[in-house]
């Protein structure tokens, strides 16, 4: 089966004050539908330029992709149209983005919001439009859709408003979601709403979903497979399970190992020392090196490539040599 | 193990604006009849959704918010009847960690001048004393003195938040209130910031009233819970029975929303108790109990009589229908 979206060698640059750096450095990932794919990493690890790289709403400039190529169902998005991509975007592959308020205008009442996105798509009118827009809201779980599709976002809780982005990203049943942090700026139990949300919408349009979080527990609870970013560069792939249960990268167990347990009363956190490194200052070999309890000198001076070493693809010496 | 903070019904009323100018003027109550405890050396969660009260029941407990009545004993001093003179003296002992590192340290100022100010606005020590504690306390947070002379943006949002703490600590305060310490930061950096607060809380015998809506969190740093829905304690107890055996269903639904490495979708996990909507608008609150109208085991009296706290020291809960949840929620957790 060929994968619905495939991201293979993405190379993206930037022009920045400290030269060129590499956002993303030969990123190859796969989503097939009715799948979930967590992509999970600190800030600054390229899971959000992954996704915009998806959409075609990488800056240029600075932004450039240097190579590679992103094929949504065989078509090669890399190179294409202006007037192609603004086809596809909303219609084939939707977002869904971090902070809801920032992301709807304040201006327009959710509903025409949401009956913009369908009139740019199908050929209906605004009537029909706004009609669909109030199913979309009733399908979402918002109480009254018919009355709230004439609301202003500031008049709904942040929940609602996550609900209204998510109305409006699968309003022309995209096959290809996008959710960056969906659930960052939401309490918990408005989280454990969405997810749940997300859940029954795939099962329902069989979208594939690409999930970015920074949370092992989110991973947990929604994805099917995982790819773990690090400064740029997907340093872990496999089965949600195997990434869960057997981490092979330091990186990831670290990710694991971080999480305040609810279950378990634990004396002292395992923690990542230090912080991602800027990417104008990735010098030689592996990235993750200075946070490493495990490094050797080969770390520092050679990269370390996706691969299988009996296990599941990994990028880390310590791994391929076994001395982990 | 005496008693440092004794919180007895507070309550904070905000004033809105009238509908006409004949009408009386209607109030929010954000926090209604709160009391807990905290003994020294010990920390306390305050955990909630947000409008819960949480933030304001903090704040008014060390006058930064004014408190509508109630009592709140600082080492036994009532701080709610103290003059703006005395409280200021007070206010060496009680220090604040916000969740905001980013907006919280002015960023026209070097670091070493912002963790120094407190000990400036409050007259302590020489400046050759003041320099040396602001070299000492950047080295117990974890940061190197080379880099005192730094400004805010050079830092990352960890460090931001050491800066934090380094200048909550100058005063050498007996309580420290954290708001939301580590929901602004990277799941990594937010190991290393609880560990750190761990740390001084036991090398320096510090207290924490810890504002946060990470259970995982609260668990790992909070001696003592306190739920809060619709500016009312639901349920407060000893940290290992509230998450072992929590007894109100808002208590277990939190728990159940919390993301956990244990629910696998590979396994097809069902979420065991949900509950939908938002919490009531506390313009106009519920009659009976708040929770109402999104809990599970609501029957008629929880729609007309506010359920109070009720059970033994250790672990009290305000609910009709207190007990496990029952679908083994607490058991899947």
């Amino acid at each position: 089966m060929s994968a619905l979206l495939q991201i293979e060698n993405l190379q993206v640059t930037f022009n920045t004050r400290h030269g060129q750096v590499t956002a993303l450095d030969s990123v190859s990932l796969s989503v097939n539908a009715g799948e979930t794919l967590g992509v999970v990493g600190e800030s600054g690890c390229g899971k959000s330029i992954t996704a915009l790289s998806v959409m075609g709403l990488i800056p240029m400039p600075p932004g450039r992709i240097a190579g590679g190529s992103i094929k949504l169902n065989g078509e090669e998005l890399v190179g294409a149209s202006d007037a192609r991509l603004r086809g596809l975007r909303g219609s084939e592959v939707a977002m869904i983005f971090q902070e809801p308020m920032t992301s709807l205008n304040p201006v327009f009442s959710i509903g025409d919001q949401i009956a913009e996105a369908i009139m740019l798509h199908q050929n209906v009118s605004y009537d029909q439009a706004f009609k669909d827009a109030v199913a979309l809201l009733d399908r979402v779980g918002i109480p009254s859709p018919d009355r709230r599709a004439r609301d202003y976002p500031h008049q709904l809780s942040g929940g609602m408003r996550q609900r209204v982005m998510i109305a409006m990203a699968v309003s022309c049943r995209p096959k290809v979601l996008i959710a960056d942090e969906p659930t960052t700026a939401l309490d918990v139990t408005v989280q454990a709403q969405i997810f749940d949300l997300l859940n029954e919408i795939q099962r329902d349009f069989g979208a594939a979903i690409m999930l970015i979080t920074h949370d092992m527990g989110a991973i947990s609870e929604m994805a099917d497979r995982v790819a773990v970013m690090y400064a740029g560069r997907v340093i872990e792939e496999a089965s949600a399970d195997q990434v869960l249960d057997t981490p092979q990268h330091p990186y990831a167990r670290g990710l694991i190992d971080c999480i305040p347990a609810l279950g378990k009363q634990e004396t002292e956190l395992r923690e990542i020392p230090g912080v991602v490194p800027p990417l104008h200052m990735l010098g030689q070999g592996c990235a993750f090196k200075a946070r490493c309890a495990h490094a050797r000198p080969r770390c520092g001076t050679e990269k370390p490539l996706l691969r299988s070493h009996g296990a599941h693809p990994v990028a880390c010496h310590g791994a391929e040599e076994g001395w982990l | 193990m005496s008693v440092l903070l004794d919180v007895r019904d507070l309550t904070v009323r905000f004033g809105l604006p009238k509908p006409s100018i004949f009408a009386p003027r209607p109030y929010l109550e954000a926090v209604r009849q709160v009391s807990f405890t905290l003994h020294a050396g010990r920390a306390l969660g305050i955990v909630g959704e947000s409008g819960s009260g949480k933030t304001t029941a903090a704040m008014a407990a060390i006058r930064l918010v004014a408190a509508s009545s109630g009592q709140v004993l600082f080492q036994g001093e009532d701080l709610l009847g103290l003059s703006e003179t005395e409280m200021r003296a007070r206010r060496r002992d009680v220090q604040l960690i916000f969740q905001d590192p980013y907006s919280s340290l002015n960023p026209r100022a070097r670091v070493a001048d912002i963790v120094r100010e407190p000990m400036d606005l409050m007259g302590i020590g020489t400046p050759d004393e003041r320099h040396a504690r602001v070299e000492e306390l950047f080295k117990l947070v974890g940061l190197r003195p080379d880099q005192l002379n730094l400004f805010p943006h050079q830092f990352s949002g960890g460090q931001r938040q050491r800066i934090s703490i380094a200048r909550a600590l100058t005063t050498n305060p007996r309580l420290l209130v954290c708001d939301e310490p580590v929901s602004a930061l990277d799941v990594a950096i937010q190991a290393q910031i609880l560990n750190l607060l761990a740390k001084l809380k036991t090398e320096l015998g510090l207290s924490y009233l810890f504002i946060s809506h990470d259970l995982g969190v609260v668990r790992h740093v909070c001696d003592d819970v306190a739920v809060m829905y619709l500016g009312k304690i639901v349920e407060i107890g000893d940290r290992t029975q509230l998450f072992d055996a929590p007894q109100h269903p808002y208590t277990q639904a939190l728990l159940a929303a919390a993301p956990s490495l244990a629910r696998r979708k590979s396994r097809g996990y069902v979420r065991p108790l949900k509950i939908s909507g938002d919490p009531p608008s506390p313009i106009n609150p519920p009659k009976g109990c708040a929770f109402a109208d999104r809990c599970p085991k609501a029957q008629q009296i929880c729609r007309s009589t506010q359920p109070s706290l009720a059970g033994g020291a250790g672990h009290q809960v305000a609910c009709h229908f207190p007990g496990p949840a029952t679908e083994g929620t607490a058991a899947q957790i």
